[in-house]
């Protein structure tokens, strides 16, 4: 879809370049990431990212309808790895392909030069994009979990507890999201979208081995291995953190303790992407 | 307008092509001497819970759905082409263990399968149906059903001993029901009895949520009462055949006798009804009772 540089470039007031960290300025450089993410979101949309629900919302009402006779009675347990496991993939899709098209885009369709020649810092331009991309997910993931949901009733014909207890594995799915969405922007910001796609997809396998690394960290017999497998282990992120869709399935919820470190390590390793984006994003040339 | 009716005429014919030829792999599919559903898995436990990354759950919930599946077929397979009933040792199910084992092993606390594969598997593969259990206990320790399926496998190898240790251990847990304990002491005092199987396939219904098993536990219970009503019809044979020195020749000629025993009788023939409402058979010219070959009680 093309678009002009006014439609993908924030409609920014004319602002004097930052004079310092004052108060003025620190709200207007809240303000136009604002500006920016609320325009990633309109552009996600406007890109039909969210035709996806309506693919969700047939695979839930196909599996509701006919799970039952598959199953033999366990259509609850079904209809929960079912819609949280598409949730969780979905959800992984659009971080990835829409994640890696983040910077990419700007930069071919050249809104980027529009965009940075406005007095907004490359960081600030990156954090935007991320918000805007997280907020997407995030109707996203609230829309299918009410889907999820509104199935359980279905399925029970009346109130069923887990419509309320599969929540806390949706918040967490979300944080899964959230960090993958970084990784994606961290490699489109010196990859092509291809090779960055890629290389997400390959963090998003190995950050669900990351118990395998550390079994391997402590079991292997080299020293070096050793090392490495533990560098691994706590460089990559830990994405079996966010892996609660099969006791969620039995009602089981995390309890509040695992859920408020995963969304400190969510934060935590967002903001190291991030940084990490910015700083390369910074160096690069548009000449 | 011409080139989109042409178009639309290919599409509908390379259609109706695609069609016919996946009747024509099905056909030969069907001609193969091995099928595809009853190959052995090449995926391990251990590593198809690896490869399923967050998506063990779902990977489970396949596994089981491929197992129902593959019963599934295979009892229609048989009766498709035999006119007897079937025990399961006839059906050939030597690849439902690997698929109830990988089902369990990307989810351990789906309680399903090991409940399914309690009921199955002591007739397929008895080592198998109590690894499987094991499984089961060792991964959700405090689940008071794990036991009692654990204790029925045991039971189903005559193994009482065990078969009473679990129940006890599993009556033993918080929440377990009250007869978990009093199963323990009747699997130790009168485990083979039929009294004792009775009361085994009362609990299994009674605590199961499946209604695949409670149907199988129903037909486990129609035979018990089978086997009861059977008994007393033979002593109502071997009676009439004392007293009149031959076998009878219609069930009429022991009528009397059947109702006294509270048998319910069929109105055209005076046959007694099995549990299933089937008349039983005159066998051995007419020495003694059998099921009739349409009734939906277990043979076995």
């Amino acid at each position: 879809m093309s678009q002009s540089p006014t439609d993908a470039t924030p409609h920014l007031q004319t602002q004097k370049p930052s004079q310092g960290g004052t108060p003025n300025n620190s709200v207007r450089a809240v303000r136009t990431t604002f500006a920016i993410a609320r325009n990633a979101f309109r552009e996600a949309v406007r890109d039909r990212v969210l035709y996806n629900l309506v693919l969700f919302v047939l695979l839930l009402t196909a599996g509701a309808i006919f799970l039952g006779e598959l199953s033999a009675g366990q259509e609850t347990k079904i209809i929960i790895d079912l819609g949280l496991s598409a949730m969780l993939l979905f959800g992984v899709f659009i971080a990835i392909f829409v994640g890696v098209g983040l910077v990419y885009k700007e930069i071919e369709r050249r809104t980027l030069y529009a965009i940075l020649s406005k007095p907004i810092g490359r960081g600030q331009f990156l954090l935007g994009k991320y918000l805007g991309l997280c907020l997407t997910l995030l109707v996203n993931v609230i829309i299918m979990g009410a889907g999820v949901s509104l199935a359980l009733i279905y399925i029970r014909r009346g109130w069923d507890p887990l419509a309320i207890k599969i929540w806390p594995a949706i918040m967490l799915i979300y944080f899964e999201l959230m960090i993958i969405t970084g990784v994606a922007l961290l490699f489109s910001t010196f990859s092509s979208p291809a090779l960055s796609a890629l290389l997400t997809f390959f963090v998003f396998v190995i950050g669900h081995f990351s118990a395998d690394l550390k079994t391997l960290s402590s079991t292997s017999n080299q020293v070096a291995a050793r090392l490495v497998f533990r560098a691994l282990y706590y460089l990559l992120p830990n994405l079996t953190t966010y892996s609660v869709i099969t006791p969620a399935a039995h009602g089981i919820s995390p309890d509040m303790q695992s859920i408020i470190l995963a969304f400190a390590y969510t934060i935590v390793y967002d903001v190291v992407l991030l940084l990490g984006a910015s700083l390369i994003f910074s160096r690069r040339n548009f000449k | 307008m011409k080139k989109s009716l042409l178009l639309v005429m290919t599409i509908m014919i390379s259609l109706f092509v695609s069609v016919a030829l996946v009747r024509m792999i099905d056909a030969h599919r069907a001609n193969a001497p091995a099928p595809f559903a009853d190959e052995s898995l090449y995926v391990n436990a251990a590593t198809a819970r690896h490869m399923a990354l967050a998506f063990n759950g779902l990977a489970a919930d396949w596994y089981w759905m491929r197992s129902l599946q593959y019963v599934g077929g295979k009892i229609v397979t048989f009766e498709d082409t035999h006119t007897e009933g079937f025990g399961l040792s006839e059906l050939d199910l030597h690849v439902l263990p690997s698929l109830l084992r990988l089902s369990t092993a990307l989810d351990p606390q789906f309680i399903a399968p090991y409940e399914y594969g309690a009921m199955l598997l002591p007739e397929v593969s008895p080592d198998e149906a109590t690894a499987l259990l094991n499984s089961g206990v060792v991964a959700n320790p405090n689940t008071w059903r794990l036991y009692h399926l654990l204790g029925y496998v045991y039971w189903q190898r005559h193994h009482y001993e065990m078969a009473s240790e679990i129940y006890a251990k599993g009556g033993s847990l918080p929440g377990a029901p009250p007869w978990m304990a009093a199963m323990a002491a009747r699997m130790k005092g009168e485990g083979g009895s039929r009294d004792a199987a009775g009361e085994m396939y009362r609990h299994l219904y009674d605590a199961s949520n499946d209604p695949a098993v409670k149907d199988m536990v129903d037909k486990q219970l129609m035979r018990l009462k089978s086997l009861d009503q059977r008994d007393e019809i033979r002593n109502a044979l071997n009676s009439y055949k004392a007293t009149n020195g031959r076998c009878v020749s219609s069930w009429r000629e022991v009528a009397n006798e059947l109702r006294a025993a509270r048998l319910i009788l069929d109105s055209k023939t005076g046959a007694p009804l099995d549990p299933s409402e089937t008349p039983y058979e005159l066998i051995k010219n007419g020495c003694d009772v059998g099921l009739d070959v349409n009734t939906k009680v277990p043979f076995k």
